[in-house]
């Protein structure tokens, strides 16, 4: 017995100093579900940030929503995370030390029904649920938006939110139960759309006005202060890995297709059919923060874009 | 009715002694720990949550559906569970079903049937109290299939010698013969009950309309409302503690302490 506990001890005390010592990057980056994500799958695959910088050693973590990653992001164990603007802001509005250093997507996203009687907003009654990620998200701020611009006020469907990941809500919408709608992104928009009797309701853009980043990337100060110069590197590695795909989509599906029970020529479909661009830049920040101040969201808003926003140029 | 009450009175004194204590445990980590208020905040700001959830917000009556659900669950599951046992205890084949049945069911976790209950039930009240009842009903009959086999059998004889018919067996004999299995079924079922509650609302979200308890932690988290998400949790905790003490305690001593048979 004691010679497992010294054992055990003298290993954790090796393993932990052999990471020390080496001196090398590590860096551990946390993404969500869906094809907004599938430029960090290239990246992943291809070796790219291992390409472009020698040495780092990156951690990749797939989590189940951006609660989970603020959370692991504030428990120090994630530097680099990817969502949507929404809960990067309200995590920012709490006080976590992090800032938006690169885009990563833009997609249709949109609210789905199967009724037929839901035409507009304006048809859904208190009892029509609405199926989401989660209170607070880039879906549920969307839908506020559209509410506020058709109905004149932001939270008259808060009381009939149903949180659902993607897959559960496209399931719980497909079999036509009580679930009435169903906010959601690529490609789950997409694969409920092309079944029979779905109808899209509004999508992001017509509720926010303009286009808007819908999935970007976000660092800690701890680890973009330290690794300055590396995070610009992965900035760039991201935006080649979006550029990849939007040039060489076919080669993109044969790296992709293994996630996805898609068929292929469907998946390409998809990255081919507009629904879905990538780009570092990120759009829609100042409307994103006036909204959700306005709505109480938030509680302050960034006196100068500095405080959230890392300008980097691309190498 | 004086034993009663002192009893009851030396018992909340222990659990405020036990609880301060770990309350202070609680300020000591804060003051000494430099967390970030994000990680674990002071039970200062978790009370003023907790005020704040009754006055601003809408806990009280979130309280009061959390409560309703169980209760509705755990009645039915009851029943349910009581069904079973009458089964068991009326034939050979009545309790072979039963034993198969819990043994199917029992080890399986009510979160694990959800999304069958998503598409069976919906996501409404409907499918939390089902999910409900099934924590209920399995650690009951077995603990009430306990009881029975506990039931010395010079009771059962006596039954027999009677000729009672199987139902006055069933509420003559066996119910009060089992009743501290019974009882122990009861409070694992709240316990079981509860927690299922909790983990279902936090995956369903609102309930008529407002939700829960497990809602109220749930939207906390989604807004990173630290101290609002350890109310909620505070909250779960006193509701649990309330039943077990109160509740359960004054139906122990009136019975199965009364009567001298505690296990």
């Amino acid at each position: 017995m004691r010679f497992l506990t010294i054992l055990s001890i003298s290993l954790i005390v090796f393993s932990s100093c052999s990471n020390n010592k080496s001196g090398d990057i590590s860096v551990t980056i946390a993404e969500q579900y869906g094809l907004a994500y599938a430029p960090l799958q290239i990246l992943k695959e291809k070796k790219i940030i291992e390409e472009q910088i020698p040495g780092i050693k990156v951690n990749w973590v797939k989590l189940g929503n951006t609660a989970a990653i603020r959370e692991a992001v504030l428990g120090g164990k994630v530097d680099i995370g990817f969502m949507g603007i929404p809960p990067f802001l309200i995590g920012w509005d709490k006080g976590m030390d992090w800032k938006i250093f690169t885009g990563l997507s833009k997609a249709q996203i949109g609210l789905v029904t199967w009724r037929e009687d839901l035409k507009t907003l304006n048809d859904f009654g208190p009892e029509d649920r609405i199926a989401l990620p989660q209170p607070g998200s880039i879906q549920h701020i969307l839908l506020s938006m559209a509410a506020e611009k058709y109905l004149g006020r932001s939270d008259i469907f808060d009381n009939q939110l149903v949180t659902m990941k993607h897959p559960d809500g496209m399931s719980a919408l497909l079999s036509k139960r009580d679930v009435a709608a169903h906010f959601t992104s690529p490609p789950y928009i997409m694969m409920e759309l092309s079944e029979p009797d779905m109808t899209l309701v509004v999508d992001g853009k017509e509720a926010m006005g303009s286009d808007f980043t819908f999935i970007a990337g976000m660092v800690t100060d701890k680890f973009s202060s330290k690794h300055s110069d590396s995070l610009s590197l992965i900035k760039s590695s991201i935006a080649q890995a979006g550029e990849f795909i939007m040039e060489h989509p076919e080669e993109a599906v044969a790296i992709l297709k293994k996630d996805y029970s898609i068929p292929e020529e469907v998946l390409l479909s998809y990255l081919t059919g507009g629904g879905l661009v990538y780009s570092p830049e990120v759009e829609g920040l100042p409307k994103f923060i006036n909204f959700m101040k306005d709505k109480g969201y938030l509680e302050k808003t960034p006196e100068n874009i500095d405080e959230i926003f890392i300008e980097q140029d691309i190498k | 009715m004086k034993y009663l009450s002192n009893r009851i009175l030396n018992k909340i004194f222990e659990r405020f002694m036990w609880i301060g204590l770990l309350v202070l445990i609680w300020i000591i980590a804060v003051l000494l720990g430099d967390f970030s208020p994000l990680i674990l905040p002071s039970p200062y700001k978790v009370l003023q949550a907790l005020l704040k959830g009754f006055t601003e917000g809408i806990l009280g009556k979130q309280i009061l559906i959390s409560i309703v659900l169980v209760f509705a669950g755990m009645s039915i599951g009851t029943l349910i569970a009581l069904a079973f046992l009458f089964l068991a205890v009326s034939s050979r084949m009545g309790d072979s079903l039963v034993t198969t049945l819990t043994a199917v069911f029992h080890p399986l976790a009510g979160i694990a049937l959800l999304p069958v209950v998503i598409l069976w039930f919906g996501t409404g009240a409907l499918s939390i109290i089902f999910i409900i009842i099934h924590s209920v009903v399995w650690p009951m009959v077995t603990n009430l299939l306990m009881g029975y086999r506990s039931i010395p059998e010079p009771y059962k004889i006596v039954g027999r010698n009677y000729q009672l018919s199987s139902f006055k067996m069933f509420f003559n004999i066996t119910l009060p013969g089992s009743f501290p299995y019974i009882l122990a079924g009861l409070k694992i079922s709240w316990a079981r009950a509860w927690r299922a509650l909790i983990s279902a609302e936090m995956i369903f979200g609102a309930v008529f309309g407002s939700g829960g308890v497990g809602w109220f932690i749930f939207s906390k988290r989604v807004f990173m409302d630290t101290p609002g998400m350890f109310a909620g949790i505070v909250v779960v905790i006193i509701i649990g503690v309330l039943i077990e003490d109160f509740v359960f305690g004054v139906i122990e001593s009136r019975t199965v302490r009364r009567w001298g048979m505690s296990l």
